[in-house]
């Protein structure tokens, strides 16, 4: 392919991919007014914090990012401990009428149907569990969405690892899990953090389920608080679009810190060594 | 320690790995498991290890079943084939490793790893990581993290074979004063007859999971069990002949060898290379043969002979010379011969 050519491809997919965010970040600095302005001015306009001072100060967007962080975090680390020690387990041990692959194939299963199917059903638990309107509810939904992905994903990356190293660890005197933590882990800490960052994405945008099991200010999440500026009688367009901004920002921190794990995790199973 | 075997059987499946093993070990002793791949050998020392169940019998260590017992409370020291080195770790936390899960404090730590990697020699490469080492230096930090705690035994799953040649004979050599000088019980696997003669007290010829043999190299060598010991040990490998005895006479054609063992009427004899002489020249009481092939070793040659339909394989000085498919005649020192009935393979 020609040079030329793949510039042109590489420019037309960033413009694809870039455009949205370009739009949400001007119309967050511009007043009210440029908003609708047509032409819309593209760069030259007066930028206004005032979007930013009205959802996070007078409004509760503050409070939402706190939540969407906290559900996010727990839910992400609950499914990453757990996912994990399943994973390990698969991995490691036959099960007698080769269970290990039968419950791997269960566990997937579990994301084979949509979502929303079990929207009601998680409506209707909650409730009887009292949760609803909760972060402990939304951080249960989330755990267990993102564990399957988890299972799959760590379950390759522990395929990997040559067991000689920890059957080393045995003989050399330390427990399955001393192993586990000290040999393995270690290991595959790269396919660790790129599952760790998927989760986190998937939990930080996640809409349906928030807006099923959150009712007020108490609980509820960035992604249902932006999607409440649009109501019967206006679209807070700035609001939103300052929010969404912020949004981003946290998620784009993570995966370029581990942007270097990324790559090698997501290659570790191709290669080996 | 001391470790027994006792009537230990382990299956995978439906297949039958190691069968009815019983095995004595005395405190000290450096016994090797041979046998080709696939005799069960390995599947034994895992056993012993821990890291496979066993499906009947007991094993003991000094008088203690383990079979229940977990591998990190057996207090064994395991070289892999592979050496099985942690990879994200330093050579010198490699070592320490079995230290400190074991949590010993830090200086006794440093101290036990800078005594073992000065007598093995490693001391520059404590602080490189396990890729950045030669074959022969992973083989000794493997080495090293064994012997850095004093367990109650050492197992070795062929911990030469990824060496080149000229390392491993070293590496042996190295091996067998290293166990001489801690003097604690050591268990060797190997496919590597010349390993096993080197090093072992004691060797247990395996194949197809039973134990063939268990003895001396020199009793093993000299006296073999059966027909699949004599032909597994010694390099060149035995020289087999199907025949009978008549009248202190075993007769295979125009094979004519004077025996003392009663009449038979089917026998396997069984002769070693070196027990050949071969003469471009004929003599007194030698028969005659056809030059098959010659392979010069250097300090000696291998003469590969037919004598009717029998191949033979003969051991001469390196100075002998012969065209192919010359005429040679062969002196078979028959008295020190070996007798194997055809049917079990047992020695007579």
């Amino acid at each position: 392919m020609s040079r030329a050519l793949k510039y042109l491809l590489l420019f037309l997919s960033l413009v694809a991919a870039l455009a949205p965010v370009y739009w949400m970040v001007t119309i967050s600095l511009k007043s009210e007014v440029d908003h609708f302005a047509s032409p819309p001015p593209w760069f030259s306009f007066t930028p206004t914090l005032e979007h930013y001072y009205e959802a996070f100060v007078t409004r509760s967007f503050a409070q939402y990012l706190v939540t969407s962080a906290i559900v996010a975090v727990i839910s992400t680390l609950c499914a990453l401990i757990l996912g994990t020690l399943a994973a390990y387990a698969l991995a490691r041990f036959r099960l007698p009428y080769e269970l290990d692959r039968k419950l791997s194939l269960w566990i997937l299963s579990t994301r084979m149907f949509p979502a929303i199917v079990t929207a009601v059903p998680l409506f209707l638990m909650m409730r009887d569990l009292r949760l609803l309107d909760t972060k402990v509810s939304l951080i249960i939904v989330y755990t267990a969405f993102n564990l399957p992905f988890v299972v799959w994903m760590m379950r390759g990356f522990f395929d990997e690892v040559p067991r000689d190293l920890e059957e080393a660890a045995l003989v050399d005197g330390d427990s399955r899990l001393g192993a586990l933590v000290r040999v393995v882990l270690p290991l595959v800490a790269p396919g660790l953090a790129a599952t760790a960052v998927f989760c986190l994405i998937v939990s930080w945008n996640e809409f349906l389920f928030a807006l099923v099991l959150t009712q007020t200010d108490a609980s509820m999440t960035l992604p249902v608080g932006i999607a409440g500026r649009v109501t019967q009688y206006e679209i807070k367009w700035g609001v939103m679009s300052a929010a969404g901004a912020v949004a981003i920002v946290p998620i784009l921190v993570f995966a370029m810190a581990m942007q270097k794990y990324l790559v090698r995790g997501l290659s570790l199973g191709a290669v080996k060594g | 320690m001391s470790i027994r075997f006792q009537n230990v059987s382990k299956t995978f499946g439906d297949t039958l790995v190691v069968d009815d093993l019983s095995l004595e070990i005395d405190d000290g002793e450096f016994v090797v498991l041979l046998g080709p791949s696939g005799c069960g050998k390995t599947t034994t020392l895992r056993m012993l290890a821990g890291l496979e169940t066993v499906t009947s019998g007991d094993i003991y260590i000094q008088d203690e079943r383990i079979n229940d017992v977990q591998t990190q409370h057996r207090d064994l020291a395991m070289v892999f084939q592979s050496y099985a080195l942690y990879p994200h770790m330093t050579i010198a936390e490699n070592i320490a490793y079995p230290l400190r899960v074991r949590k010993l404090d830090k200086d006794e730590r440093t101290k036990r790893v800078n005594q073992v990697a000065r007598m093995l020699e490693i001391e520059p490469l404590l602080s490189r990581k396990p890729r950045q080492l030669s074959g022969g230096e992973r083989q000794r930090v493997a080495l090293a993290r064994a012997i850095v705690r004093e367990p109650r035994a050492y197992l070795m799953d062929e911990p030469l074979s990824n060496l080149d040649a000229r390392l491993r004979v070293q590496m042996r050599g190295e091996l067998k004063r290293l166990q001489h000088q801690l003097g604690t019980t050591t268990i060797y696997v190997t496919h590597d007859q010349a390993e096993a003669m080197t090093l072992a007290t004691r060797v247990a010829v395996m194949s197809r999971g039973r134990l063939q043999q268990f003895d001396t190299p020199l009793t093993i060598y000299n006296r073999p069990a059966n027909r699949f010991v004599a032909e597994f040990v010694g390099s060149p490998s035995m020289n087999f002949i199907e025949g009978k005895i008549e009248n202190n006479i075993f007769v295979n054609g125009s094979i004519r060898l004077p025996v003392t063992k009663p009449n038979r009427d089917q026998i396997t004899i069984g002769i070693r290379p070196e027990h050949i002489r071969v003469f471009t020249e004929p003599q007194d009481g030698a028969m005659p043969a056809n030059v098959y092939v010659t392979e010069l070793m250097g300090n000696e040659t291998f003469v590969f002979l037919s004598v009717g339909n029998n191949r033979l394989i003969a051991r001469a000085p390196a100075d002998f010379r012969a065209e192919l498919e010359s005429l040679v005649w062969l002196q078979i020192e028959s008295e020190k011969a070996h007798f194997f009935d055809p049917q079990t393979g047992l020695s007579i």
